[in-house]
């Protein structure tokens, strides 16, 4: 059967959706899933179109970072090795790490400040995986990597929003 | 789950956080630097006799330390005034929308006289929905029909 869920094709008879998890059996006692519910357990991170994140080196002085996330535009940086993610450093370490002490501490390295190790996602991982990461961890970003590893990507809490707000806009439109 | 992740009648009653820190206009912004840090919160409220007037968040921080701005200036010199807020009877839903245009991942919460009473912050909307899944929706693998491949000797 198709999960109502996410659509994926089931085994007749199986109880859960391999794909999404979600109870089979109870499925024609539910309300039918909306856009938002769907998206979330059918779409894949990779819909969210990972950008490319500002990325520093381990020992850059973490001053040389600030001033590289107030160019970039972004509350995030990836710290990597040989294209690898070690860390993340966001603006919310800055600013628990530093509050007004930021110009004494600016030349240690960011290594002593970021978060480590970093947490990552597969392009492959679900939206809804990506969300559940985001909310228990309490991240804003996390990068995402490709099978060996190497950085391919970051998403910010901010392509949710945004991938929320085009799905309910879709749950809007007559007949869906 | 029996209910539909209704984004547009849920209100936001249940996902705002409340006793945000509210600082006068002429509060140093030194202020705002020690009491976000001692209380781990992203941002501050301004007000002036009890409305909201002003915010400053852990953004515009980064930019005062970026450029080692004297921390003694009043905060109303560097806060966003006016900054959108919402009302507890306002939807899940509208927040999300509010935040996605304007790049915001909190916003405030003001009563119907402009008094502030908490925050909508992303983390709980997040919460909101994965609360939304039985948990087993997280356990899977990211591509359950790719899981074995990369099983060793099988």
């Amino acid at each position: 059967m198709t999960c109502p869920w996410c659509g994926a094709d089931n085994l007749d008879g199986v109880d859960d959706c391999v794909a999404c998890g979600q109870s089979l059996s109870d499925a024609h006692l539910s309300d039918p899933a909306t856009a938002v519910e769907r998206g979330l357990l059918a779409d894949h991170v990779r819909v969210l179109d990972p950008q490319d994140p500002v990325v520093v080196a381990a020992d850059t002085p973490v001053r040389d970072v600030l001033r590289a996330m107030i160019d970039g535009g972004t509350g995030c940086v990836v710290v990597a090795d040989a294209n690898r993610p070690v860390g993340v450093f966001t603006e919310y370490d800055a600013l628990m790490n530093f509050d007004t002490d930021a110009p004494a501490l600016g030349g240690r390295p960011v290594s002593d400040f970021m978060t480590a190790p970093a947490e990552t996602l597969e392009p492959d991982a679900k939206v809804a995986f990506a969300v559940q990461r985001m909310a228990v961890g309490g991240y804003r970003h996390i990068p995402v990597v490709g099978a060996g590893g190497e950085l391919a990507g970051i998403i910010s809490v901010r392509d949710i929003l945004r991938y929320l707000t085009d799905r309910m806009g879709e749950g809007r439109e007559p007949g869906s | 789950m029996g209910s539909q992740l209704s984004l547009h009648t849920e209100t936001l009653r249940q996902v705002v956080t409340s006793d945000p820190i509210c600082l006068d206009p002429l509060a140093p912004v030194r202020e705002a630097f020690e009491r976000m840090k001692e209380q781990r919160r992203g941002a501050v409220l301004i007000c002036r006799e009890g409305r909201l007037v002003g915010i400053f968040t852990e953004r515009d921080a980064l930019a005062l330390m970026a450029d080692a701005v004297d921390l003694s200036v009043p905060i109303e010199r560097v806060m966003t005034p006016d900054p959108v807020a919402l009302s507890e009877h306002d939807t899940v839903g509208a927040a999300i929308t509010r935040m996605a245009q304007g790049g915001y991942r909190r916003l405030p919460i003001v009563d119907a006289e402009g008094r502030p009473v908490g925050f909508v912050k992303v983390g709980s909307i997040l919460h909101f929905l994965v609360d939304h899944f039985p948990a087993t929706v997280y356990n899977l693998p990211p591509a359950p029909h790719h899981a074995t491949e990369a099983r060793e000797g099988a």
